[in-house]
């Protein structure tokens, strides 16, 4: 059963960046969280430099705004492919693994692979509902073949 | 030296006159005008950013790198001193070391035919080299000293290391200049280094685009719409453009703005948003450097750009990949006595920075939008640099493209493309 459930928080995550609207997507977040999307390569060398780090629900807010009213990009399309979640329950929520390929098609239709990750998320109930309280983005293709305009 | 050849025609007939307020679109498309820029500019009389002294503090650390498309080792010696030599072995030419990163130990060995070089690039051996049993293996007066890696010269300051492939290319402080030294150690004052992380992006436009940018003032209070909402950079702040003397480095300045009000931009309104910010950390940088400056962007000649944004400190190196992509290379760095709040600082300020960045994504969105709009363009097109009139001086505003400018004065005297300044 709480498998079911963490699986379609992690669904519905995917879906509010690649479906939209943005702004649902800090709302995914308990309070105080941290949302970071770090490089194998710097995570390996126990570097946690990462490409956003988000420490609360209001920094994920300003990312979402942002994104959305000052900044110049192309339009794009962002496509999650997730692959089935890993859980354990340790004793302050649930830790959840698993495994993603991010795909993006330009305005003039190409698509291509912007990366492959690995999702490493401390879930936890809040009132009823699951929130991550972090979500670690580690990606393997640390040459990224264009800019990261929407969160991961 | 390449210098000194007579350019062909064609090459210097595409500047349509003798300064540089006209840069034809070829120089950014055009395959054989690449293949120069390699030769004369990379694998010439340049210094070229290797990497920081700290990324291989121990004997037989090596990092990989890039300078133009070849690929160099960057080695820490046994005595400490540094070496950096090419990743080619001189056997078959098989690339040496695969990983980004690592120790090599007290020799660099090739996994082909596991033939060694000591860690400056001599050749020390290989497997059978007699042969067995006296049959096989090489000619007893092979001359094995001919035989090393190419090695390039090495100079560090204040732990930036830089690399040529020119042995006879005039000091590091002397290919910079006093000006940029100047504004070189302002922030690599002789503190310990410390990375703090790397990001690599490819953007698929010419590398001279990215330098541009990075010296264009003129467009950050324009395109980032993040920066102007949030007051961290105004065209009407106290800021110093500088070019040195020999044109092709820079350095832009900023102190910071107030973050009320909305600048004069002559009565054109920028269209920026109106909206807050939670996280006001993002836009208070700790003053660390004896001024008040809180942007300061250097770019040496060719390929290197060192930002201080705020508290983020880091090198963008820009590598060529073709006439029509570049990756660029960020290390992010900080000093080995930052305070816990200053780490704090620098990861939740790199935001601003990088291939994810608020300000940054912009930037090569922009980039990658003139790559596509000048390809194909007809020859004797050009892109146009008249803002702030048609020199290359230092200024002391930032509605000017004087750097740009200066950059293609150095450019076109090295590619031998005309003489620029006659
Ligand atoms: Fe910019």
């Amino acid at each position: 059963m709480t498998l079911r459930r963490i699986e379609r928080l992690q669904l519905s995550y995917i879906s509010a960046i690649d479906e939209g609207p943005l702004d649902n997507w800090p709302h995914f977040f308990t309070d105080k969280c941290l949302y970071t999307v770090v490089s194998r390569d710097n995570f390996d060398r126990g570097m946690e430099l990462g490409v956003m780090r988000f420490e609360s629900v209001g920094m994920l807010i300003d990312r979402a705004t942002a994104t959305q009213h000052a900044a110049v990009f192309a339009p794009r399309i962002i496509r999650h492919l997730l692959g089935p979640a890993m859980v354990d329950d340790t004793g302050e929520g649930y830790r959840s693994r698993c495994n993603v390929a991010i795909y993006q098609t330009s305005p003039d239709g190409d698509t291509m692979l912007l990366m492959t990750a690995i999702y490493n998320d401390l879930i936890v109930e809040q009132d009823g509902v699951l929130k991550f309280k972090e979500k670690r983005v580690i990606y393997d293709t640390h040459r990224i073949p264009d800019s990261i305009v929407y969160p991961l | 030296m390449d210098g000194t050849q007579t350019p062909d025609k064609s090459e210097t007939d595409i500047w349509s006159e003798a300064g540089t307020t006209r840069v034809p679109f070829q120089v950014y498309q055009d395959a054989d005008i690449y293949a120069q820029e390699l030769k004369r500019i990379f694998y010439g009389s340049s210094w070229n950013y290797v990497g920081l002294e700290c990324e291989i503090p121990e004997p037989g650390d090596y990092r990989r790198n890039f300078i133009g498309e070849r690929e160099v080792l960057m080695i820490r010696k046994d005595d400490g001193g540094l070496s950096v030599v090419e990743n080619r072995c001189a056997h078959r030419g098989a690339q040496l070391c695969q990983a980004l990163s690592g120790n090599a130990g007290s020799a660099i060995m090739c996994p082909y035919h596991q033939w060694t070089y000591t860690l400056d690039g001599e050749l020390t051996g290989m497997p059978f080299k007699r042969g067995i049993n006296g049959k096989g293996g090489l000619n007893p007066d092979f001359d094995m000293k001919a035989h090393g890696l190419v090695t390039l010269r090495v100079e560090s300051l204040n732990g930036v290391v830089f690399a040529s492939f020119d042995h006879d290319v005039p000091e590091l402080k002397e290919y910079l200049g006093p000006d940029m030294v100047k504004y070189f150690t302002r922030i690599f004052n002789g503190r310990g280094l410390r990375v703090v992380g790397y990001e690599r992006q490819v953007i698929d436009c010419n590398w001279k685009l990215q330098m541009e940018n990075l010296k264009d003032p003129y467009h950050a209070g324009i395109l980032h719409l993040f920066l102007i909402s949030f007051g961290l950079f105004r065209l009407d702040q106290e800021s110093k453009c500088l070019v040195d003397d020999s044109k092709g480095h820079s350095v832009l300045m900023t102190a910071k703005g107030t973050e009320e009000g909305k600048e004069d931009t002559g009565g054109v309104r920028i269209a920026a948003p109106d909206f807050s910010l939670t996280d006001h950390e993002l836009i208070q940088p700790r003053l660390e450097f004896p001024d008040n400056v809180t942007l300061s962007i250097q770019t040496l000649f060719p390929s290197i750009i060192i930002q201080a944004q705020c508290n983020t400190l880091a090198t963008r190196q820009v590598i060529p990949k073709g006439p029509g992509s570049h990756e660029l290379v960020w290390t992010f760095f900080g000093f080995e006595d930052d305070d816990d709040e200053m780490k704090d600082l620098r990861l939740r300020q790199a935001n601003l920075m990088g291939s994810a960045g608020y300000v940054t994504l912009d930037d090569a969105e922009a980039l990658e939008f003139s790559q596509v709009g000048l390809s194909g363009s007809p020859a004797g097109e050009a892109a146009v640099l008249e803002i702030g009139g048609t020199d290359c001086e230092s200024n002391d505003h930032l509605v000017t493209e004087s750097l740009i400018r200066g950059f293609y004065m150095r450019y076109r005297d090295i590619m031998g493309h005309g003489k620029a300044g006659a």
